[in-house]
């Protein structure tokens, strides 16, 4: 007994000896755990604080609002309007399919948009929203928004969009905007262009000044979770969008509307062409148009198959930018560049008399006026006023082709104009190295017969036209077009004509519309009010052999054979400016198979000239132009 | 031995009948301080998940209830009976043990559970407790002489290593080497001979290496490998560790405040109402609530000691000393490895992480404490 008692308290010295060894170990293992606590949170507080806000923050791009684009006083043409969309949250639909089936009902969605939403959703997170539908109509939106509580993960959205409010006159100027390609992308760099929403100009001033109106990307800081959801937002000004400025046109966004109402026929729609009405002093373009127009609207919310297909079928082809990209033989429009060439070559007189049988032969060929019967004794003034082709088949055979190639390019023609919509085409003054280089072959006689008077291989633009009157009518500068307020211009070069020259030439356009006989004379060219009773113009016609043939139609050498009746009709075409005493406005007009010789494209250029100097003297509305 | 059953009654005539006057008995203290743990835990559910009381702070509060009633009871119950049920319930644990290897639950590739129909059940936690109540009663028993004997090794090896080798197999680490931690205090505090623990120190650092080349799973390897250089995989294995830090680290020494912890909202760490709630605790009150909650468990382990210290009996201080060393191996596991220190094994910080089974164990075990130290003057039987 005594024994065990000894060995029970051994055994309690020993237990509490070792309890207070593992006590003391116990205690050394929380002095590690504070320590390890203490260089955690205290010594390195600062790297792991850092490192706790980069796991943080996200930042999230905002895009920029896109600039608007104004005419020239001010009148929107392009804006951001409210886009009205329709998302599904996959996360908070529970049943896909029958919601889709509910949205269905009041906003139908084809089986090819149901595909694309199925893919969407399977192919991102399930917090991501999914576009459903967008450019939803108001009624439609309101319909849904009413319902929103029996669809289940249906979100209604109002998005920024893009609207042309004068939808059709300003399409081929404006073009359209449209999500960035891979060559886009390839070619840019800016982050903005991988937003799925993001839309960049894909035509016309959208992508030309693309650069002014999209402005610059924000970035929005988010507190995320670690699967990326957002669990807040830190709005923070430094980091706002910058929105895209604001581009305003030299255009008259009025004076493009009244020029496309006189476009229009009484059975037939409107007709086809190009007018385009240039500021001769500056080279502004006041009015820039291809007829007929389309709805740029519908690029913007997507086409449909039949827009596409009515759009695509259409003989008038409405999507083709006639005004600059429409290469047409300018006819007997070409006529003053030929007469300035004569004068310019010394080798004419401008008394000199040509007699007009209506045909003039050369070797083999005959070479026709377009008066049959002849026009009798003509000089270069006349020739001009009553259109005499034989006069002209004479002057050219004597100044040679080179001559007047020569001045035609000065005078604007054979080159395509930086104006920021792209497209545009240089047409053809072609000349005797054309030729060669062209087709091979040599320069014949018969050639320069035929381009004197603005046929066989000449083609021009309406936009060209335009600005070889108003070069003309400027008489000092070589006046360029343009389009876009602001934009740095080279300063115009120097015509370079005789002044004496070009007045005997612009006198001989004024008998074409002032002095009875003349192919386009009018007593009154803008009516009677008495403000422009006295008002003058001076003015040229042409009308253009059938068929509307571009450049490239013709340097393919493929010629179609249209059967219609329409198509088989004459060009119509007019060139003028006025008033004739203090040059103002030039006018370039097209009608494609106008009919009834020059008379449609004339009374066009006379109504369209007389409203721009009608709205010209309204003043102060220049205010926009100043900006 | 007839004449000994009068003898068990405590010196100090505890009049054993009266419910009432033994539950002024039990040490209050210890209770309560358990109490104000969990109440941290109910706090810090609560926030780690966003302040929705059901999603966990409810039902911690509501097993802290119960687990409380359950302590109290167990505290209740003769030391006695714990010491007859001693083996009998080890048995229970390692035939549960033996249930989970043949029809157990599969819960993220370890099986772990054991479906009773009415509830799910981890034999692993009951076998803690388990095996203190077994090794306590074997040292009790043996006599002092046999500890270090080859024989006396060898048994309280047995008790050790079979229900290890199961756990192990489930498998289930971190478990296993808490068991293991523990049943060597025991040893040790029985006191085994500084010659024995000499050998064995030399044995386990030949056979540890090759237990960790041969007794361990790939993913159980590469587990302690990434804790060694967290650089092996920054988004997988290490990820828990690294986002672990950033939140203690972020928190700095007041914390970023209550329900403001950034990690913890953006769902960083994962498992944070369970094995990583300390990181919520770092995070929102800093170093000055780690360090308290630190010395909460100070003061729980604490007490325990000194509660053993009142005891008489070998077994009422093995069982109140090994119960506190799997206690204390909790803290120090989780501990360590939300700050980095020590491989992600999966082993909850006590009383605060959510989790039913572990709780019920844990204060069971605090029970079992409570009723060793009610009964100190209770004298059990010593053979040799």
């Amino acid at each position: 007994m005594p024994q065990m008692k000894s060995q029970s308290k051994n055994d309690k010295n020993t237990i509490t000896r070792r309890t207070a060894i593992l006590g003391l170990g116990g205690l050394g293992v929380f002095g590690a755990l504070a320590g390890r606590l203490y260089q955690l949170q205290v010594l390195q507080a600062e790297d792991y604080r850092a490192l706790s806000d980069d796991n943080r923050f996200n930042f999230n791009m905002l895009l920029p609002a896109r600039g608007e684009i104004r005419d020239r006083f001010g009148v929107t043409l392009a804006k951001n309007s409210q886009n009205y969309r329709v998302i599904v949250i996959p996360e908070r639909a529970s049943e896909l399919e029958k919601t889709l089936d509910d949205v269905s009902k009041i906003s139908s969605l084809s089986e090819s948009q149901r595909e694309r939403i199925r893919k969407d959703v399977k192919q991102n997170p399930k917090f991501v929203p999914i576009l459903v539908k967008d450019n939803v109509d108001w009624e439609t939106f309101s319909a849904l928004n009413i319902r929103l509580h029996a669809l289940p993960g249906i979100v209604s959205e109002v998005g920024q969009g893009r609207s042309y409010p004068k939808s059709g006159v300003f399409s081929h100027v404006l073009g359209y905007i449209g999500r960035a390609g891979a060559r886009d992308i390839a070619n840019d760099d800016d982050p903005l262009l991988r937003q799925p929403t993001f839309r960049i100009g894909k035509t016309g001033i959208e992508a030309s000044q693309e650069e002014t109106l999209r402005g610059a990307s924000g970035r929005l800081k988010v507190e995320v979770n670690a699967r990326g959801r957002i669990v807040r937002e830190w709005p923070d000004p430094e980091t706002r969008a910058t929105p895209g400025k604001d581009v305003w046109l030299t255009l008259d966004a009025e004076l493009q509307d009244f020029a496309a109402a006189q476009f229009a026929t009484e059975d037939e729609g409107d007709d086809s062409g190009g007018i385009c009405v240039i500021d001769v002093i500056t080279g502004e373009l006041r009015t820039l148009l291809s007829m007929p127009t389309f709805d740029a609207n519908l690029f913007v919310s997507g086409l449909t198959q039949s827009d596409m297909d009515s759009m695509n079928t259409d003989p008038k082809r409405p999507q083709y930018n006639k005004v600059v990209a429409g290469g047409y033989p300018p006819a007997s429009t070409f006529k003053m560049a030929v007469m300035l060439a004569a004068l310019e070559s010394g080798m004419i007189n401008t008394k000199g008399k040509v007699f007009c049988t209506g045909k003039t032969e050369l070797g083999n060929r005959i070479f026709h006026c377009w008066k049959r019967d002849g026009h009798g004794l003509v000089d270069m003034r006349d020739a001009l006023k009553v259109s005499c082709d034989s006069y002209f088949y004479e002057v050219s055979q004597v100044i040679g082709i080179d001559v007047i190639a020569n001045v035609a390019r000065r005078l604007g023609l054979g080159q395509s104009y930086d104006i920021s919509i792209g497209g545009g085409i240089s047409g053809i003054v072609p000349d005797e190295a054309w030729k060669l280089n062209r087709f091979g072959t040599g320069w014949r006689t018969g050639d320069t017969l035929n381009a004197s008077i603005g046929q066989g291989f000449v083609l021009a633009t309406p936009i060209q036209l335009a600005v070889m009157t108003a070069r003309i009518a400027n008489t000092i500068e070589a006046v360029n077009p343009n389009l876009v307020i602001g934009e740095n211009l080279p300063a115009f070069e120097p015509l370079d004509f005789d002044p004496v020259h070009l007045a005997f030439v612009q006198d001989a356009m004024w008998s074409v519309t002032s002095e009875i006989g003349g192919t386009a004379y009018r007593q009154f060219p803008f009516g009677t009010d008495p403000e422009f009773r006295g008002t003058e113009m001076a003015g040229k016609t042409g009308t253009g052999q059938v068929r509307g043939i571009s450049a490239s139609e013709r340097a393919s050498g493929i010629r179609r054979n249209e059967k219609l009746p329409w198509k088989l009709r004459d060009h119509s075409i007019f060139v003028g400016y006025a008033p004739f005493d203090r040059p103002r406005f030039a006018v370039g007009t097209l009608v494609e198979h106008g009919g009834s010789g020059a008379k449609r494209a004339a009374d066009i250029s006379r109504a369209v000239l007389g409203e721009a100097l009608r709205r010209d003297k309204l003043g102060g509305s220049e205010a926009g132009a100043l900006k | 031995m007839l004449t000994s059953h009068s003898s068990f009654q405590g010196s100090r005539n505890v009049s054993g009948s009266s419910l009432k006057s033994k539950l002024f008995e039990i040490n209050w203290l210890l209770p309560t301080l358990v109490g104000v743990v969990g109440l941290v835990g109910v706090v810090m559910i609560f926030a780690a998940t966003d302040g929705v009381w059901r999603y966990g702070a409810f039902q911690h509060f509501t097993r802290i209830a119960v687990g409380g009633v359950v302590m109290l009871a167990v505290a209740l119950i003769d030391i006695r009976l714990w010491y007859r049920l001693a083996y009998p319930i080890y048995a229970v644990g390692l035939a549960l043990l033996i249930g989970v290897e043949i029809v157990g639950v599969e819960v993220n590739g370890s099986e772990r559970w054991l479906d009773l129909g009415v509830i799910r059940l981890q034999p692993s936690e009951i076998m803690k407790p388990a095996i203190v109540l077994a090794l306590a009663r074997y040292y009790h028993d043996l006599p002092g002489h046999r500890v270090s004997h080859i024989l006396g090794l060898l048994g309280a090896l047995i008790l050790l290593a079979m229900p290890m080798a199961l756990i192990l197999r489930q498998p289930d680490l971190g478990t296993t080497l808490l068991l293991g931690t523990t049943g060597v205090a025991i040893v040790f505090l029985a006191g085994v001979s500084w010659r024995v623990i000499g050998l064995a120190s030399l044995f386990a650092a030949v056979a540890i290496p090759l237990f960790f080349r041969f007794g361990l799973q790939p993913y159980q390897q590469e587990r302690i490998l990434t804790f060694m250089d967290p650089t092996r995989d920054p988004t997988g294995a290490s990820y828990h560790i690294i986002q672990s830090k950033i939140a203690l680290g972020s928190g700095g020494v007041h914390g970023k405040g209550f329900m403001r912890g950034t990690q913890r909202q953006g769902e960083y760490v994962p498992e944070n109402r369970t094995d990583f709630i300390f990181t919520v605790i770092g995070e929102e009150f800093g170093l000055i609530g780690g360090l308290m909650t630190m010395g909460l468990y100070m003061a729980v382990i604490g007490v325990c000691i000194w509660l053993s210290m009142t005891c008489k009996a070998m077994f009422a201080k093995l069982l109140i000393l090994g119960l506190t060393t799997t206690f204390a191996l909790y803290i120090f596991i989780n501990l360590g490895m939300v700050m980095g220190m020590a491989p992600v094994v999966g082993v909850p910080l006590p009383l605060i992480s959510y989790g039913g089974t572990v709780i019920l164990a844990v204060m069971g075990g605090f029970g079992l404490i409570l009723s060793a130290h009610l009964h100190r003057g209770v004298e059990l039987p010593r053979s040799g």
